[in-house]
Parts: C-alpha cells; structure tokens; sequence
C-alpha cells in the first residue's frame, strides 16, 4: 500500500524543464529521504504534493487523494513542514498549541510540551524571539501532537546546527518507527539523511538518479580510486563507470559493478594502473558520486 | 476548528484594532470640542447655516480615518501569513482553502465594520448633541462612503497582499487606487446620497476578490 504516488509527473516553468514523465511511490510505514542538487526539482516535488503547484502534467496522489484536491480528511493526516521550520512567529508557545488544537480531533499535546520543556523559553516569549534550532522544536513538537500518518519535511535541517539536527532525527525516527508513520523528507545536508531514512531517491536534473533502499544503494554502489600507469590513457567506460573524476593518472571511478568486474573491464581494454581500492563511502560521498560535484 | 481562526486572527489584528479605536475617539472628541467651542463662540446659527448651505463640514477630520484602518488592518492581518508564505501552513489546515480564507476574511471585516459601527454610532450620538436631525442625517450620508472606502480598502489590500507575483501585485494597486479614489472623491455634503446603493454594492462585491488572490497562489503562480 502507497502512502504517496507520483505518476508521469511532467513540469516547466516558462520554457525551463524541471523533469518529465518522473513517476515514483512511497510505501506506508517508510522513511523516504529525496536528494538532489539545487535546482533539480525537489520545492516543485514538494509543492505538488502539499497542493501549492498544479503540475503541467501527471498526478500525485495522497492516500489515494489527487494532491491537488485534498480533502479535510486527508490534510488531517498529512503533518507538514514548510523549510525553514516556517511557523507563526507571531504567537508564543501556548497561543501556537491552542491554535492548531483546534483543528485535529486526535491532538495529543503531550509530546508538544516534551520538547517545549528542552527548551529554554518563556511561556510568553514569541517564536519570532526564538532561535531557529528552538522554532525547528516548535514545529516538530506540533507535528508530532497532531500526530499525522504522513510526514513531509522540506529540508529540516536548514539553519540547525549539528545538536539540534541529530535531536530532531533521533527523535523524528524513533518517532516514525515506533508510530508506523511515513516520511518523505529532504535535506541539504546529506550526512543526516543516512540515520534518518530508510529508502532513498537521488533526483537530477530532469530525472531519477537512484530509488531504492538505502542499504541496497550504499552496498550496490561503489567507489574506486584507481592511479593510472599512463596519465595520459584515454579510456572508454562505456558504460562501466555511472561517473568518473579524473585528475591526471587519479581517476575516482563510482560504479554499481564489483571490484572484479571493474577490474575485469581495465583488463580487457589493457589499461594499467598502478593502484586500486576500494574507498568506503558515506551517503554524501555517494550522492556527489552520482550527481557529480558540479 | 472556527474559534481557533478567530484566536488567530485575533492575536494578529488586536493592537492595530485597539489603536485604531483610541485614533478614532481623538478625532471624535476633537471633532467635538472644535464644535462646541466654534458654537459657543461664533453662534450656532451661523454655524448650522454655514453646513446646511455652504457645505462647512466640521468632520473633516475623519474622511481617511477608516482608509487608514481599512489599510493597517489589512496589513496587520496579511501581512504575517505573506511573510515566508506562511499561507501555506493556512492552506494546509484541515478545512478547505476557500472555506479559510472565507473565515479568515470574514472575521477581519466584521471586526472592521463593528469599529467602524461604533465609531459611527459615536459619531451619530456626538452630532445629536449639538445639531439637530436635519444635520445629522446628511452627515451621516458623507460619512458613509468614506467609511465604505476602508471596508473596500480592506478588501483590496488583501487582494494585494496574497498575490503571489510582484507584477500582478503593481498592476491591483493601480486598479485598488482607483476604485478606492471613488469614495474619497472631493463633493459637497450628500453628494453621494443617489450613488450611495451602489457604493455599498462595489463594497460588496470587492469583499470576495480576495479569493482569486487566494486560487492563484495555491496554482503555484510565481
């Protein structure tokens, strides 16, 4: 069963293609982290799921719902938070409680006022006058009390530093597993995504890099510094190589293959090198492998 | 679920309501003095004379009082929800994205016509003390389109402000200033008394543009 479903999503602005025909699911109960590069289409993602974009063509689904026709029911079950942990600055910590308790039959403020009690504010401070690691545990705390099925979490982790980064993800995951929620989350910083989720799509530009669970993709995908015999080979992947960095003799060869079966390659084109290894990476390192460094 | 959009918007628009209450009782009591103080020492027959013939409004004073409350009220409420496109955490509330901004809006009016209502009444009860029916009937005529200008002000100001594109926006402020200007237009006392339906029926019908405003963002319009 999906909690969400994009089919065919196609979209432009103005003559700019964002991507065509992107089409992807999210099963219930998974934590699903989107990367990409600036620009490459993760906002527009966003905005059409939460409703704020019409796209030129395709649908996402909700629970079943299209996106862009939510129902009360189904916006009840959806907790969303826009990036920059944007919330009402303009209330304090009671007045923001009060408000949205008045919206969700199931509202358990409870774990709102866990985290409220972290914090070290008053009870008529505004969230204006807040830090934004401490607003990041306002909006947190909300969509935890209001207890939704589904979570969407636009880029978490802008502005926080490293503490309040790795509270929101240890709490956020204990939280997701412990309640079966799904959560389709983004985020600039990648190294949080690998605690975090459990499935991972890689968007390019126009495209998806790689689907899959994140244990799949971090032991399916590798990278090998190789140091060329010949700096000046000129060498084919085709094919072989998903991307290559090169300096001189220094190539960084990022593949889904084996070591063997890369080995194999340089061996029936004859190329030889004068070192090889296998190099251990982290989600980042993998992400920039994949997506290039610029 | 409707008692926590009025706590909301209530929280926004307060002090401006509170400040735009004290404003007006300053123009009605300086209003009243300057009458009082004019028919004590000119006499009250020439004063009612220089009104009822020679169009000597004494509440001047008043004329852009409710555009500029229409306007900060407008601001005040708006405002918060643009910054960030905060209006989308509004839209995402489990309650459909007209029916909100419906309430939202709604709330917003009322409270500005219940203002304006008093400050009215006031008015009213003030004039009844110096002057006779006959002046305070045509009085209450000129008022009432500049009081039906900040309601119009209200509603296009937030037309304005929900917008999501800056050029869209430009382009509504030249047509708000116009429709605005309408009831600030320059006219003797009960000039407007024949245009007076019509006035209230634009004040209307400006009060659900805000809407459209409301569509386009949630299009994704940028």
């Amino acid at each position: 069963m999906y909690a969400i479903e994009c089919k065919n999503l196609t979209h432009y602005y103005g003559k700019k293609m964002v991507y065509e025909n992107l089409s992807f699911n999210v099963e219930e109960g998974k934590i699903l982290g989107l990367l990409g590069k600036n620009g490459t289409g993760k906002s527009t993602t966003i905005n059409i799921l939460n409703g704020f974009l019409q796209p030129c063509a395709g649908e996402c689904l909700i629970y079943g719902e299209n996106t862009q026709l939510l129902t009360p029911e189904t916006k009840r079950r959806i907790g969303f938070l826009i990036e920059g942990h944007v919330q009402y600055t303009f209330m304090n910590i009671h007045q923001i409680e009060k408000f949205y308790s008045g919206f969700y039959e199931g509202w358990n403020s409870a774990p709102y006022w866990e985290l409220m009690s972290k914090l070290k504010v008053t009870p008529k401070q505004k969230i204006s006058s807040m830090s934004c690691g401490q607003r990041s545990q306002v909006a947190l705390g909300l969509i935890l009390a209001q207890n939704p099925d589904l979570l969407i979490l636009d880029d978490f982790s802008m502005g926080l530093d490293p503490g309040y980064r790795r509270l929101f993800i240890d709490y956020m995951r204990e939280y997701a597993k412990a309640e079966h929620k799904t959560v389709f989350v983004t985020s600039h910083i990648i190294q949080d995504m690998e605690r975090l989720i459990d499935d991972v799509m890689i968007m390019d530009y126009n495209r998806i890099l790689a689907q899959q669970p994140i244990d799949q993709f971090m032991n399916t995908f590798r990278q090998f510094n190789i140091s060329l015999a010949d700096h000046n080979a000129v060498i084919d992947f085709d094919g072989m190589a998903v991307n290559i960095e090169r300096v001189k003799d220094k190539i960084e060869f990022y593949t889904y293959s084996t070591e063997e079966e890369v080995k194999g390659f340089f061996k029936m084109k004859g190329i030889a090198y004068n070192s090889f290894e296998e190099v251990k990476m982290s989600l980042e390192d993998a992400f920039i492998g994949l997506t290039r460094k610029y | 679920m409707l008692k926590s959009i009025i706590y909301k918007e209530w929280i926004k628009i307060r002090l401006i309501i509170l400040i735009s209450l004290g404003l007006s009782l300053l123009a009605l009591i300086n209003i009243f003095l300057k009458v009082r103080h004019d028919i004590l020492f000119v006499d009250a027959a020439n004063y009612w004379y220089s009104f009822l013939f020679r169009g000597s409004a004494y509440f001047g004073i008043l004329k852009f009082l409710p555009f500029a409350i229409g306007l900060a009220v407008a601001i005040a409420q708006y405002i918060p929800e643009t910054v960030n496109k905060r209006i989308k955490l509004t839209f995402h509330l489990p309650v459909s994205e007209n029916g909100i901004l419906i309430w939202m809006h709604a709330f917003g009016a009322a409270v500005l016509l219940i203002l304006f209502l008093i400050v009215m009444g006031l008015f009213t009860a003030g004039s009844a003390i110096f002057f006779p029916s006959n002046m305070i009937n045509p009085s209450l005529v000129t008022v009432t389109p500049w009081f039906l200008g900040g309601m119009a002000t209200y509603f296009l100001v937030a037309l304005i402000l929900l917008e999501p594109v800056w050029i869209f926006r430009g382009l509504y402020t030249i047509v708000a200033a116009g429709f605005v200007a309408i009831f600030y237009t320059g006219a003797a006392i009960e000039a407007f008394r024949p245009v007076l339906p019509l006035l209230i029926l634009i004040t209307l019908l400006l009060s659900f543009v805000v809407l459209f405003s409301g569509y386009r963002f949630r299009k994704g319009e940028m």
